[in-house]
């Protein structure tokens, strides 16, 4: 079963291999976050030296990459539901689930060498983040890539027309990101702002993250976004996969 | 048996949630039988429930009712045993633009649970057969209408499957790609391949099938080898077309030639009468004669051989060219 995720993950991989250009366009933005933005921030943190603005900064903008990298994965499969290409996988010996699965997995392979690269380049700025933590919040990331990945998949196999897609994924993503507090935390913010976000379940991944990059191992943030995230994607790719079913009418 | 189908129906709904929901009964109620080893086309103008049916039997599609048996499963219930046993070309292809010819063929292969040395060996095989191999690694997206078409044929064969699906696979090629897709089908049956294919086209049915049914509207019209068919409706067909068009004339030819013993049937179509003969060599002269006898002045007059065309305007009253 789950060979045959892997089977597809490779299949897309390699597919990906063959055009390895365009991933990279999605880090610039992030990037000119950290260069030009991060920069205006030295005031409004606590202690406000570059590398706690960084530690604030960097897990938000990684997020942001998982966010929006993920949530038009899904345009992606909508010519393989005309063309003919899912219909054959559907009816060939493939344990269904890999048909989203290995696709999500390769997102976010693609999204965790992205988010590594992000790293990196904060760290050169002068980021100081310990390896535990690094890793655990690529494995957030990755988590939250899977969530957005495998809506967005199900998304455009239900909807199945770019321009609806399009707006539909325009109208969730903005919200998203604003209320979550990628670019300051919603602790700067109104009560009712702080409200409003607890609805957001990209808000936890960002207070993990930063938990994780201030060195705060201990936060109860931490289990918390992973336990729903987990739910979460569990949700979604059953969704998705149910969602192949309606392709036959 | 390799397909057994029994009251096979699907209705579509369509526009649910948006207050008018539309039900489409795309198939209504067929039945049919495919010997192992055997071709069998399903012949029909668009719309009929064709690709519809194919996709039941294919186990992609759920049946709304009825039954139907592949290679001896039950396409609902043991739907992964179905799948085991075929390989479908689909209407749409189902080829990956993007990616090389010999990265499909090899996924379908470790798919269905083969080593990646028994996938490549496959391919390589497969890619002989079909006249691939030197265009093998180039995106699908660069190869030509017919070369697409084999190598969604070949995908479908991964696996040596008793039964092949091909649905519509000829249609949107030139003359000479769909002769060599015929010589295809041709060698898959001689190596025991079933193969059931559906296409809108006469002379394929007629040239390919052992036997075929015709659908329209959903349902089964007849069935049989396309031999008897033709036989069924006549030998040959005289087409007469009268000099001075109005209706009176053309009636009184059709009453006149009705009436002739040797003519079986007369069909009018629009401005044209179809005597349908079972011996037209001998029997043109006499209809000549009698046309004369009445003062009924030709303006042309054509014998041909009864084609599948026929058998669906009997069954149908309606020319299938016009119909698809
Ligand atoms: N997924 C679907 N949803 C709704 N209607 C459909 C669907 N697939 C086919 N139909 C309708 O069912 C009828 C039969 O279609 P189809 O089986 O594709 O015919 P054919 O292959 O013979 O051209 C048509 O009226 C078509 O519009
Ligand atoms: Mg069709």
């Amino acid at each position: 079963m789950f060979k045959h995720a892997t089977l597809i993950l490779g299949y897309e991989v390699r597919g990906l291999l063959r055009n390895p250009i365009w991933p990279l366009f999605g880090i610039v933005q992030p990037v000119l976050y950290l260069v030009f933005f991060a920069p205006l921030l030295g005031s409004t943190v606590p202690g406000g030296s570059d590398s706690a603005v960084l530690a604030m900064l960097t897990p938000g903008m990684m997020l942001m990459i998982a966010l929006f990298g993920s949530m038009f994965a899904g345009f992606s499969i909508m010519n393989d539901t005309r063309n003919g290409v899912l219909e054959r996988l559907i009816v060939s010996q493939i344990w269904r689930p890999a048909i989203v699965l290995g696709r999500v997995l390769k997102d976010a392979l693609a999204l965790v060498i992205q988010a590594a690269l992000i790293i990196a380049i904060s760290m050169a700025m002068g980021l100081r983040v310990g390896a535990l933590q690094a890793l655990l919040m690529l494995a957030l990331m990755a988590m939250t890539g899977l969530l957005a990945g495998s809506l967005s998949y199900g998304l455009a196999i239900n909807i199945r027309d770019e321009n609806a897609m399009s707006q539909i994924v325009q109208f969730m993503a903005m919200p998203l990101t604003l209320i979550a507090g990628l670019f300051l935390p919603v602790s700067l913010g109104p009560e009712w702002l702080q409200s409003v976000a607890k609805f957001n379940p990209l808000y936890y991944a960002v207070e993990a993250g930063r938990s994780l990059f201030r060195g705060d191992l201990g936060a109860s943030t931490i289990p918390m976004a992973f336990a729903l995230f987990t739910a979460l994607c569990v949700l979604t790719v059953t969704w998705s996969v149910r969602s192949l079913r309606k392709l036959a009418g | 048996m390799i397909i057994e189908a029994h009251e096979l129906r699907k209705t579509f709904v369509v526009g649910r949630g948006r207050g008018k929901a539309r039900e489409i009964e795309a198939v209504r109620g067929i039945d049919m039988e495919v010997e192992r080893g055997e071709v069998f086309a399903v012949l029909g103008p668009n719309g009929a429930g064709k690709t519809t049916t194919v996709r039941m039997l294919a186990t992609f599609t759920q049946p709304t009712a009825g039954q139907a048996r592949v290679n001896g499963y039950d396409v609902v219930k043991e739907a992964g045993k179905v799948r085991a046993s075929i390989g479908y070309v689909g209407q749409l292809g189902g080829v990956d633009e993007m990616t090389p010819a010999i990265e499909n063929l090899m996924l379908a292969g470790r798919l269905a649970g083969m080593s990646k040395k028994q996938a490549k060996a496959r391919a390589e095989e497969l890619m002989a057969a079909f006249a691939l191999t030197e265009i093998g690694n180039r995106p699908a997206r660069t190869l030509s209408g017919g070369q697409k078409r084999r190598f969604a044929i070949a995908v479908g064969l991964v696996t040596a499957p008793p039964l092949i699906f091909l649905d519509e696979p000829t249609t949107g090629l030139d003359p000479q790609n769909r002769a060599n897709l015929w010589e295809e089908v041709r060698k898959l049956r001689d190596q025991g391949t079933s193969v059931l294919l559906t296409t809108h086209y006469l002379d394929e049915a007629d040239a390919l099938c052992d036997r075929l049914v015709i659908v329209d509207h959903g349902k089964v019209v007849v069935e049989g080898t396309p031999e008897a068919l033709k036989k069924e409706v006549a030998g040959d067909i005289v087409t007469v077309r009268l000099a001075d068009g109005p209706a009176e004339g053309l009636e009184q030819a059709r009453l006149l030639l009705t009436a002739e013993p040797y003519v079986r049937e007369v069909v009018q179509e629009d401005e044209l009468l179809r005597a349908y003969l079972d011996d037209g060599e001998r029997g043109l002269p006499s209809v000549l004669r009698a046309l004369d006898r009445d003062g009924l002045a030709i303006q042309s007059i054509t014998l041909e051989r009864a084609t599948l065309d026929d058998v669906f305007l009997k069954h149908t009253g309606r020319s299938l060219r016009d119909a698809a």
